[in-house]
């Protein structure tokens, strides 16, 4: 179509008439495409079938990915440095979500009647703590902190601030304390390790790397001051504006007040007592070096 | 707490599912605990293995301390396992103390070692801030001084260039010709000139050395 065969009209008005461009109007210019060789239609896909000529291509046999034929290769060659370095040695946190907390307690998996600790997420299949892979226990994450209503006392390992305060504005209480990994793999798995008959050990304090963290108030660390923690309370509560409920009031007071030792592990078992699940029993020890190693 | 942690096969297993059956009865609303029907764990509680200790054919690893202590916690008593055993012994304390003194020191010393860490670190950062500050506090001064120096070496330069120009015409007007700068010839007649300004300059100053002694006896009369 061209103007030329259109007398006393325009381009424009042939254009304007013209249907709507889609895909149907639309054509590469000859000789733009040109056709892929595809496999022969014969049996096994026709001659080498794509395969190559003889060697390792066609036979199937070539090395795995990365080998140079013997060359020291790439990603041998490259040192680890900088971002990367000492990965493997980084202690690692989870992230729990306070939405997947409310979910949880949503459905009746958790009782908030009673301290959330890290058994009680994992038993509730909430969370999944690989302590041999380096996981030190859990953060918990601000997802969902416009939507979590619930009043408990949890015990985490890392806590970001919107999430405390997130916490704190429904009357909960939070703590952020350290679990030295054998005292996490005791923790979250109690009943293999009370079947294994050993006393329970007493938790490590954090090392220097991580003390600041866990005697900071601002994190509501279990080995920073209690007075310090209450003015932190107050002061996260003016920052994100709401008002702070007095917990003295409520009537689970005594359950939100209820704190771990720093070198216990469980809620009401002191380090050094052997459980045996078959009897029913609690054995404590009576020699006195024993306690003593275990009381200090 | 206990009735919720404890999953339904551990309850069947120690016979303590009359304690969730209180729970059943509350209302669906006030219920909260979830129950899940996990795989049974099998295990042979009623007839118990107990190794022979005398014995040489059982293997080593059931004559161990730590065989002992699973024996108990699976069986209980019933293992015939003296509970004392269970914990560590004496000689197995003390190595543990030692370890524990070695690698995980009290809190305050960790707390001491952190402060002390950071007093070194600020006063690291103060010492180089007091450092800048002082040369900062000279920089107006040295940047005076190399403008100055600056302005110097050019003036010198313009200087170098004028005179170079002028023994070049001095060189030209004697000798006639365009003479190099570098020859001999040239060199001497720049000694000359240097000469002929050194009498000069020695005449100006004994003239104004004698100008000054005429002047100040005169000065000294005419007070007088």
């Amino acid at each position: 179509m061209s103007a030329n065969k259109i007398t006393g009209g325009k381009t424009i008005d042939i254009v304007k008439n013209l249907p709507r461009i889609n895909l149907a109007n639309l054509r590469p210019n000859p000789g733009a495409t040109k056709n892929e060789t595809h496999r022969g239609h014969g049996m096994h896909g026709g001659n080498k079938s794509g395969r190559g000529h003889k060697g390792e291509r066609q036979r199937g046999n070539r090395p795995r990915l990365g080998f140079e034929g013997g060359q020291t290769p790439f990603y041998l060659v490259i040192p680890k440095y900088g971002y990367n370095a000492n990965h493997s040695r980084r202690p690692q946190y989870p992230p729990f979500s306070l939405r997947k907390l409310q979910y949880l307690i949503d459905l009746g998996r958790i009782d908030t009647t009673q301290p959330i600790d890290l058994t009680q997420l994992v038993n509730s299949r909430g969370v999944a703590i690989q302590p041999l892979k380096r996981d030190y226990g859990i953060q918990l994450v601000d997802e969902g902190a416009d939507i979590f209503c619930a009043k408990v006392n949890l015990e985490v390992q890392v806590a970001s601030e919107k999430a405390i305060a997130a916490i704190e504005r429904n009357g909960g209480v939070i703590t952020t304390s350290f679990y030295d990994p054998r005292s996490l793999q005791v923790l979250i798995k109690p009943v293999p390790f009370f079947i294994s008959g050993q006393p329970i050990p007493k938790r490590m304090l954090p090392g220097e790397d991580l003390l600041p963290y866990y005697t900071d108030a601002n994190h509501r660390g279990y080995l920073a001051d209690q007075d310090q923690v209450q003015a932190a309370r107050l002061a996260l509560a003016k920052k994100y504006g709401y008002s702070l409920p007095d917990i003295t009031k409520d009537e689970l007071f005594d359950m939100l007040a209820q704190r771990k030792d720093p070198r216990q592990i469980f809620f009401g078992l002191s380090p050094g007592w052997v459980v045996n699940m078959e009897d029913k029993k609690i054995l404590k020890p009576t020699d006195e070096k024993v306690l003593q190693y275990y009381g200090s | 707490m206990a009735a919720s942690i404890l999953s339904r096969r551990t309850a069947v297993l120690f016979d303590i599912t009359k304690l969730n059956s209180q729970i059943n009865f509350l209302p669906a609303v006030v219920q909260q605990i979830a129950n899940y029907n996990p795989r049974p764990l099998w295990l042979n509680i009623k007839n118990p293995y107990i190794p022979d200790k005398s014995n040489e054919k059982t293997p080593d690893w059931q004559k161990t301390d730590k065989y002992d202590r699973k024996r108990f916690g699976r069986y209980g008593q019933a293992s015939g396992v003296d509970p004392a055993q269970l914990w560590p012994s004496h000689a197995q304390l003390e190595e543990m103390i030692g370890e524990e003194r070695e690698w995980h020191p009290p809190l305050q010393v960790m707390l001491g070692n952190i402060a002390a860490k950071e007093k070194e670190r600020t006063a690291k950062r103060m010492e180089r801030e007091k450092i800048i500050a002082a040369n900062m506090a000279k920089m107006p001064k040295m940047i005076a001084d190399w403008k100055k120096q600056k302005q110097e070496t050019k003036q010198k330069q313009k200087e170098e260039k004028v005179k170079r120009e002028r023994l070049l015409a001095e060189a030209t007007e004697r000798f006639g010709h365009a003479v190099d700068p570098r020859s001999a010839k040239f060199k001497e007649m720049v000694a000359e000139i240097e000469k002929e300004e050194k009498k000069k300059r020695k005449l100006l100053k004994r003239k104004k050395r004698e100008d000054d002694a005429g002047l100040s006896p005169a000065a000294a009369e005419s007070s007088q």
